[in-house]
This record gives C-alpha cells, sequence and structure tokens, in this order.
C-alpha cells in the first residue's frame, strides 16, 4: 500500500496510487525552454530538482517506495535518495493507466485543461525541446568545421606545389605535355600511370578518360618530344609524387563532402546563402558559429581582409570593401565598383542568417536569398555605369582590369 | 513537373477514410491525400485543386505505406482522428501524408534519431504548421526515453531500416499502443536473389511479432515499388 508511482508528463511529475489515483505532482514552472531543458536531461536519466522535490514529499508521507518507468533515471535517483527504495519497471501498470486514460480523466484532473490546451502547450515544448537538441549537436560541430575547411586549404596548397614541381620535374623529360594538359588532375594522371613517354600511346591515353582528339595530340608530340631521355628508375620518384597528388586530391573531395554535411547541420542558412565551403570558411575566420553570430555585419564584410584592414587603420588609406566573402560568385564577377555594395548587403544577409543558425535554428535562409538577389538586381540596375571619377581618384586609380588585392582569396577547384 | 495533365476528378478510397484517387485526363489514377496545409509541399508531390480541397498526390515510389495502399493493403488501421507513434520518421515524406489523413484530430508522434534528416523534418514538416506532428529527436530503441511527452496511441508504425525492428517495434508497443491497438512494420521482405524467397530477416521479423502476442492481419509485398520490402499489419490479442 505505501508504493508511489512515478510518471513523467511533457508540463510536469505526477505520483500515482497503484490503482491510477493521484497523490501528488508538481507542475513545471518558467518557460518553453526551460521546460524542455528538463525534459532533455530526465530523458537522459538526470534527476531534476522537481523530481527529487516531490519523492521528499512522498517519502515524508510515509511511502516506503517509489516506482519509476525509466531505469536509468531509477538508478541516478536512488544515488541521491536516502530512506526510501525505488525501483524501476517499464511499463508499469499506472503509468498505461495514466497514458491511456490521459484525456478523459487525467488531463483535467492534473492540469486543469482541456485536452487542446494541453496538446497546444506540448507542441511548443516539444518543437523546442527538439530545436534545443539539434543546436547541440552542431554546437560543438562548428569546431570540427572550422578545422575540416582548413584543412582544404592546406591541401590546396600541397596540390598546388606538387602539381609545380611534378611539371617541372616530368618536364624535363616530356616537356610537351605541360603546354597540352592543363587540368593538374589529368596531368598527374598520364604521368603516375603511363610514365615513360613511349607509353604515351593513344589507346593507353584515352583510356585514361581523355578524348580520342587530344589522346591523338599528346601522342605525336610525345613522338617528336625534345625532352631528355629518363630510365624507368629516374622517372618512379615522379610517379610516386604524382600519385599523391592524386590520393591528396581525393582526401580533399572527402573532406568537401564532410563539410557540405555537417553545414546543413550546423548551419544551414549560412550555406543555404553562400554554400558550404565559403559558409565553413567564415565561420573558421569567425572563430566559430556563436562568435559569428555575435559579429556585425561590417566585420563579417571584411573577415579574411584584417591585413588591409589594419593597413587601412594604420595610414589612413580606404578600408577594404570585402575579405572572404570575395568569393562569392555575385561579388568577383561583378563590375569593380558594384562590389562592395553587394559585398555589403551579402554582409547584412549573413549576419542574420548565423544568427538564426547560432540561436534559433529556424530555416529562414530561402527568405534571405530572395531578398539579396533582389537587392543585387537593384545595385546592378542604380549602378550600371562606373562612377564617373573625382580628378585625384583617378591620379591613384589602376587601370581597369588590373588584379585587385583585397586580401579576398580567389575561389579555387570550383 | 506538374500540371500539365489535367485532373479530371476526385473519389474516396474504397475502403480507407483520407486517402483519395485522384484521376487525370490520360486516364491514370494517382493515390493523394487532402493538404493539412494548402499551398505547401514536401518532398516536391504534386498538389491538386478539386471542388475546394487540395490534394497532395502520394507518391508510391517515395512512400512505402503508399505502395502498400497501391498492393491491396486490406487493413488499414490508420484514419481520421488516429493516434501514430511513427518510428523512423526521417524527413517527414511519409509522416506528412499519415498527418493528412489523421487531420486536426490525430496526432503523429514522429521519432528519428538522426539529427542530420531531422532537421530537414522540422523544416518541412514542422515549420511548415502541421501541428498534428510532435517531433521527438531520440532512439527508437529506447522508449522509456519519450515517457514524458508520448499518450496511448492507436498504431505504432516502424520504417527504422534496421534488423529487429520487431523488438523495437513491440516494446514500444508495450508502453505506448491502446489494448486492442495495432503495429505496422515495414520489413526487408525479399532476398535479393530472384527466386523471391522471403529472408531469413523476414522470417525472424514475423515471428518475434508473433511470440510477442501479435496476430498478422495483413502483408503486403511492395513491388514494383519498392523490391526489397512488404508491410505487415498486426494486433495485439490482448
Ligand atoms: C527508411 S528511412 C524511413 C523513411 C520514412 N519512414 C518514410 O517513409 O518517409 C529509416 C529512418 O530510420 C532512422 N532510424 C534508424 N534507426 C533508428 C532508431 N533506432 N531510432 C530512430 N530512428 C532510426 C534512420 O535515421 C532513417 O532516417
Amino acid at each position: 500500500m505505501s508504493t508511489a508511482y512515478v510518471v513523467l508528463d511533457t508540463l510536469g511529475i505526477v505520483a500515482l496510487s497503484e490503482n491510477g489515483d493521484v497523490i501528488d505532482k508538481v507542475i513545471y514552472s518558467g518557460d518553453v525552454d526551460s521546460i524542455a531543458e528538463k525534459l532533455n536531461k530526465l530523458e537522459v536519466g538526470q534527476p531534476v530538482d522537481e523530481l527529487i522535490n516531490l519523492v521528499n514529499k512522498l517519502k515524508s508521507a510515509g511511502f516506503v517506495r517509489v516506482v519509476i518507468e525509466n531505469k536509468e533515471l531509477a538508478r541516478n535517483l536512488s544515488n541521491v535518495m536516502s530512506g526510501i527504495e525505488i525501483r524501476s519497471e517499464l511499463p508499469s501498470k499506472p503509468g498505461l493507466m495514466y497514458r491511456e486514460n490521459f484525456g478523459s480523466r487525467y488531463v483535467r484532473e492534473v492540469f486543469g485543461m482541456d485536452e487542446g490546451q494541453y496538446m497546444a502547450r506540448v507542441y511548443e515544448i516539444t518543437v523546442a525541446q527538439t530545436r534545443h537538441k539539434l543546436k547541440q549537436v552542431a554546437e560543438k560541430r562548428d569546431l570540427f568545421i572550422a578545422q575540416a575547411i582548413s584543412s582544404v586549404d592546406d591541401i590546396d596548397k600541397i596540390l598546388n606545389l606538387i602539381s609545380s614541381r611534378v611539371r617541372e620535374w616530368y618536364g624535363l623529360h616530356f616537356p610537351e605535355l605541360d603546354d597540352l594538359v592543363k587540368d593538374h588532375r589529368d596531368y598527374m594522371t598520364l604521368v603516375s600511370e603511363l610514365g615513360h613517354r613511349r607509353n604515351f600511346t593513344v589507346e593507353n591515353i584515352t583510356k585514361l578518360g581523355i578524348s580520342q582528339d587530344r589522346a591523338r595530340r599528346i601522342y605525336e608530340s610525345s613522338v617528336k618530344s625534345v625532352g631528355a631521355e629518363m630510365a624507368d628508375w629516374d622517372l618512379e620518384p615522379i610517379r610516386a609524387y604524382a600519385r599523391i597528388y592524386l590520393q591528396l586530391y581525393n582526401i580533399r573531395n572527402q573532406l568537401t563532402q564532410y563539410i557540405d554535411e555537417a553545414m546543413s547541420e550546423v548551419a544551414p542558412n549560412i550555406k543555404e546563402l553562400v554554400g558550404p565551403l565559403l559558409g565553413a570558411r567564415l565561420i573558421m575566420l569567425g572563430g566559430g558559429l556563436m562568435r559569428l553570430a555575435l559579429l556585425p555585419a561590417s566585420t563579417i564584410q571584411v573577415l579574411g581582409a584584417e591585413k588591409a584592414l589594419f593597413r587601412a587603420l594604420r595610414t589612413g588609406s580606404k578600408p577594404p570593401k570585402h575579405g572572404i566573402i570575395f568569393q562569392y560568385p555575385e561579388i568577383f564577377r561583378s563590375p569593380r565598383w558594384q562590389r562592395g555594395k553587394i559585398a555589403r548587403a551579402l554582409a547584412a544577409k549573413l549576419a542574420i542568417a548565423a544568427k538564426a543558425d547560432a540561436f534559433t535554428g529556424n530555416f529562414i535562409a530561402p527568405r534571405l536569398k530572395e531578398e539579396l538577389l533582389k537587392r543585387i538586381q537593384e545595385i546592378k540596375t542604380l549602378y550600371a555605369k562606373p562612377p564617373a571619377r573625382k580628378p585625384e581618384v583617378k591620379a591613384k586609380a589602376k587601370p581597369q582590369g588590373a588584379p585587385e588585392k583585397k586580401g579576398g582569396r580567389k575561389p579555387r577547384h570550383k | 513537373m506538374s500540371s500539365l495533365i489535367k485532373p479530371t476528378g476526385v473519389k474516396a478510397h474504397e475502403r480507407f477514410k483520407g486517402v483519395y484517387w485522384v484521376s487525370f485526363e490520360d486516364g491514370s489514377e494517382k493515390l493523394a491525400t487532402i493538404n493539412l496545409t494548402p499551398g505547401r509541399r514536401v518532398y516536391g508531390e504534386q498538389l491538386v485543386q478539386w471542388e475546394g480541397n487540395e490534394y497532395r498526390i502520394w507518391n508510391p515510389f517515395r512512400s512505402k505505406l503508399a505502395a502498400a495502399i497501391m498492393n491491396g493493403l486490406k487493413v488499414m488501421p490508420i484514419g481520421e482522428g488516429t493516434r501514430v507513434l511513427y518510428l523512423g520518421a526521417a524527413s517527414g515524406t511519409t509522416v506528412s501524408h499519415v498527418s493528412d489523413i489523421v487531420g486536426p484530430g490525430g496526432l503523429v508522434y514522429s521519432v528519428e534519431f538522426s539529427p542530420r534528416v531531422f532537421r530537414e523534418f522540422m523544416e518541412k514538416i514542422i515549420d511548415q504548421g502541421r501541428r498534428n506532428v510532435i517531433p521527438i529527436l531520440a532512439d527508437a530503441r529506447y522508449p522509456e526515453q519519450y515517457l514524458s511527452i508520448v499518450k496511448t496511441v492507436d498504431v505504432a508504425y516502424i520504417d527504422v531500416a534496421q534488423p529487429f525492428q520487431a523488438k523495437i517495434l513491440a516494446d514500444n508497443a508495450d508502453v505506448y499502443v491502446r489494448g486492442n491497438g495495432y503495429v505496422m512494420l515495414v520489413i526487408k521482405a525479399m532476398s535479393i536473389d530472384v527466386t523471391k524467397e522471403p529472408s531469413e530477416t523476414f522470417k525472424r521479423e514475423i515471428d518475434h511479432l508473433k511470440e510477442r502476442g501479435y496476430e498478422i492481419l495483413d502483408m503486403v509485398h511492395l513491388e514494383p515499388y519498392d523490391t526489397a520490402h512488404a508491410i505487415v499489419v498486426a494486433r495485439k490479442s490482448r
């Protein structure tokens, strides 16, 4: 007779007798988010204060035993309670009764609500709880993403080094190939697979995925090559190095795929707005999603151009108009005088997207993107022509088409 | 992609309330449900307006429950007002139609354990305003994790693409399905082998349900919509 059955509910905790009568209850106070947090704790078996208080009250009322349906919770609770036995049983009979007769009896008796009101509340809380969990999963992962994108950048540097080296080295043997095969990956594949230029038959080359036409041209110049003769023994280290290139290239692909998927989870709004890689670079430069979300748009606009920014502050020259976001196609493909304006518009949307990703988990990117594209259109019509230049500016201005130095990196491996 | 071929009529499914046939001018007939959130799509499905209602075409190649209905499922315990515990909600393709069918008076507790797909679920189902769906990011193997949330349901449905699904299903049903309630199991039915022998897994899963006191009421293979699966409907005899 002195056993109480504790049943968990979204809105509180209820103690029932063996035949389902309500002995006692606690109803959670506080806002939706704090209740959601409590539910998350209970779910993994952490007793919350409300539960401990309720069991203490049951103990004072003379109950010698409490039955809880969640095993882990029962175990952890018995570690912090004494003087009362705590057991677990799933499902418990009163638990079944509670759930089965909830709408017809308990919702009114325990919470004084009708079922519609109750469900509206449950909906709010579970949605908050789920968003909270999704955010938690994502939170730690932003730093993984930052490492992954840094690795991609490392690999790109190494790939560039290796390809220059291999081209130079293998060029001693078959110099004509350098101009004939501009794509690094094709070049490395040919070198590592075929080695000596006498192996460059049309058949061998096409087998590696190069068109008949180009294969013929490559074959012809291999026959007429002016390069130095090399023994297989001399070629082997070059081929091994070219293989490393191809392996690294594959790792790069795996990393970008990882970043793509992880960005969907961590920062879907940023990803939707600027793509996974640029988005990941912003998170890296911002020092994590949370910190990025706290930055003003004006800072996001020049992230990655710190050098230029500090130079500007020091010397009073013009501050940079864009940092890493220069990689956004709508910026680098636009005429120079539009870029700063587009960068500002993009940075403003990014600031909002980052906040949504970090704080709410809501997916608002389609709207942001639409507004952004509209604004870009506007800029393109309003500022279709280059601005008339003031005389002093003209003196300093670079010739049209000169490469820009804004600190933003050029997009690679597109 | 849609509305090139115009709808010519809608009729209720001969047995299942909340399920419809939309016919088209080319003579084809497609399964559909009434859109609970008019104007919104969940997975790129076609929307059809007919006599003041908006129908969502239910693609049997995308949803195994639709495939089962196309293939003559006889017992369909999900109808208007039903409360469902849906295990393996993924990004919500089937959940969305179940939500249409049960309507505002029903409820779909939707359990999924992959954060990646559940993010999509939140966008497609919750952000679009389906108020009869309760999202639960949890592992269906541990039904005690959602004790605070789920009340008694009429049907537990499982599609988690894992061995021992029958056990997971029955463990959940013990806690959450009302006496005389139903369970539905999407199950790997065929070996990949063309002889189409039911696989070991299939037998094991069915046997497990029987051992746990379930009576098998119906069983439908999903070919040609899905080459390797079947849906089993069972009921606890208690
Ligand atoms: C085949 S998909 C379900 C498709 C969905 N039923 C539909 O028709 O739209 C299987 C899903 O089950 C999820 N899953 C697998 N094991 C699970 C578990 N133990 N608990 C919850 N979800 C699980 C997977 O993450 C995956 O999203």
